[in-house]
């Protein structure tokens, strides 16, 4: 058991740093930084993997969890959970990952669009209502003046 | 508070909404900057309290304290030559705790629109954003159910927003909207993300559950790709 458990660990941190900057891949920034993932340990210890062959020999189809160990990198702390069935990954999930606070999603994405002006069937019109006098004036009053 | 506040009730029991507004009327009473007997302005002149730091008062500072941090200091409650104002967040949070009571009554389908800041129960409500420049448009409609949507914008009392860090009003942005599951984050949220200018759309798409949608002084507009954009209006 505890044999087959280093190639896993291994595997999980060569997952771990690619999955990882695919995600960060919209920030320039993180762009421009990504010569310092080639640092990852991950990579240089791969060899290590070829023992992974011994982990294929468990029995089929068995589901087991294992948590990678924390990777320190550049950008900060990354540690994935890994679901294998067999010796199939089915589910990757980050137990931590740079930047990211519970209160944070992790990379948002912006669309583009242009300023477009229309008319519609609406039930409430949100807008910086401040003062009854604008009110008097707005789209929200004549719903409200139209309810029954 | 200074802004029309109207319920549109589909179901339940309408003098829930008396309730309601008997909230609203409270809230405007203790936390109104703009009354010198509220418990804003008392603490604002260091009266002490005769039972301390009410509970309500002690949460709605601490949602203050919360974005100011979270904006590097761009939302602030206490601008510079001015008296403590935390209405940017009392708003969003009294009327969130009124559509609470009237969830708690047992209303389950309605939408209170706060001076355009909009809290919905069931649905789907098709909510219309204001256009920032032409007054009878929609930028954008949304369609949303048991969510809230608040809007800052510069183009009723013009540059009156000021950014907390430099003391100056934003100009780099004419309207910006969030989607929140309550009004008490899609106002605190807007409000803050605006005081940050461009800049804060970004800031704005990372908290916890926000849709954004935000129109620049080029008349761009930048949204979330999970904005909840209605459909094309069905027919009658």
């Amino acid at each position: 058991m505890v044999k087959r458990a280093v190639p896993i660990l291994l595997l999980t941190i060569a997952g771990v740093v690619p999955l990882w900057r695919f995600e960060a891949e919209p920030e320039t920034v993180a762009a421009a930084e990504a010569p310092a993932a080639t640092e990852a340990p991950g990579t240089s210890e791969a060899p290590a993997t070829s023992q992974a062959p011994g982990a294929t020999e468990a029995p089929a189809a068995a589901v087991k969890t294992v948590t990678g160990s924390l990777v320190r990198t550049s950008y900060g702390d990354v540690q994935v959970q890994l679901t294998f069935e067999g010796d199939v990954i089915t589910k990757v999930t980050m137990v931590k990952q740079p930047n990211s606070a519970p209160t944070k999603k992790a990379v948002p994405v912006l669309v583009q669009e242009t300023l477009d002006a229309q008319s519609a069937d609406v039930d409430t019109v949100s807008g910086a209502t401040t003062t009854s006098g604008a009110y008097v004036q707005s789209l929200q009053a004549a719903i409200d003046a139209k309810g029954d | 508070m200074g802004f029309p506040i109207s319920v549109d009730l589909r179901d339940g029991d309408p003098a829930a909404v008396d309730r309601a507004f008997e909230w609203l009327r409270e809230a405007d009473a203790r936390f109104s900057p703009f009354r010198s007997d509220s418990e804003v302005s008392r603490l604002d002149r260091a009266e002490p309290a005769p039972n301390g730091l009410s509970p309500d008062l002690a949460y709605v500072l601490d949602l203050c304290s919360y974005y100011e941090r979270a904006t590097g200091g761009a939302f602030s409650a206490r601008i510079p030559g001015r008296g403590l104002d935390p209405c940017a967040v009392v708003k969003g949070w009294a009327v969130q705790r009124a559509a609470d009571l009237l969830t708690a009554a047992g209303v389950t389908r309605f939408v209170i629109n706060a001076g355009g800041d909009v809290v919905t129960a069931g649905g789907p409500w098709r909510v219309g954003v204001r256009h920032p420049v032409e007054a009878d448009r929609f930028c954008t409609v949304l369609e949303v159910t048991s969510q809230a949507v608040a809007t800052s914008a510069r183009y009723e009392r013009g540059d009156h927003i000021l950014d907390g860090r430099t003391g100056l009003p934003v100009t780099d942005l004419l309207s910006l909207t969030v989607v929140a599951p309550t009004l008490t984050v899609a106002d605190a949220t807007a409000t803050a993300a605006f005081a940050m200018g461009v800049e804060g759309i970004e800031w704005a798409a990372t908290q916890e559950g926000c849709e954004v949608f935000a129109v620049d002084a080029e008349h761009g507009v930048h949204r979330t790709a999970g904005l909840p954009v209605a459909g094309a209006p069905v027919a009658g």
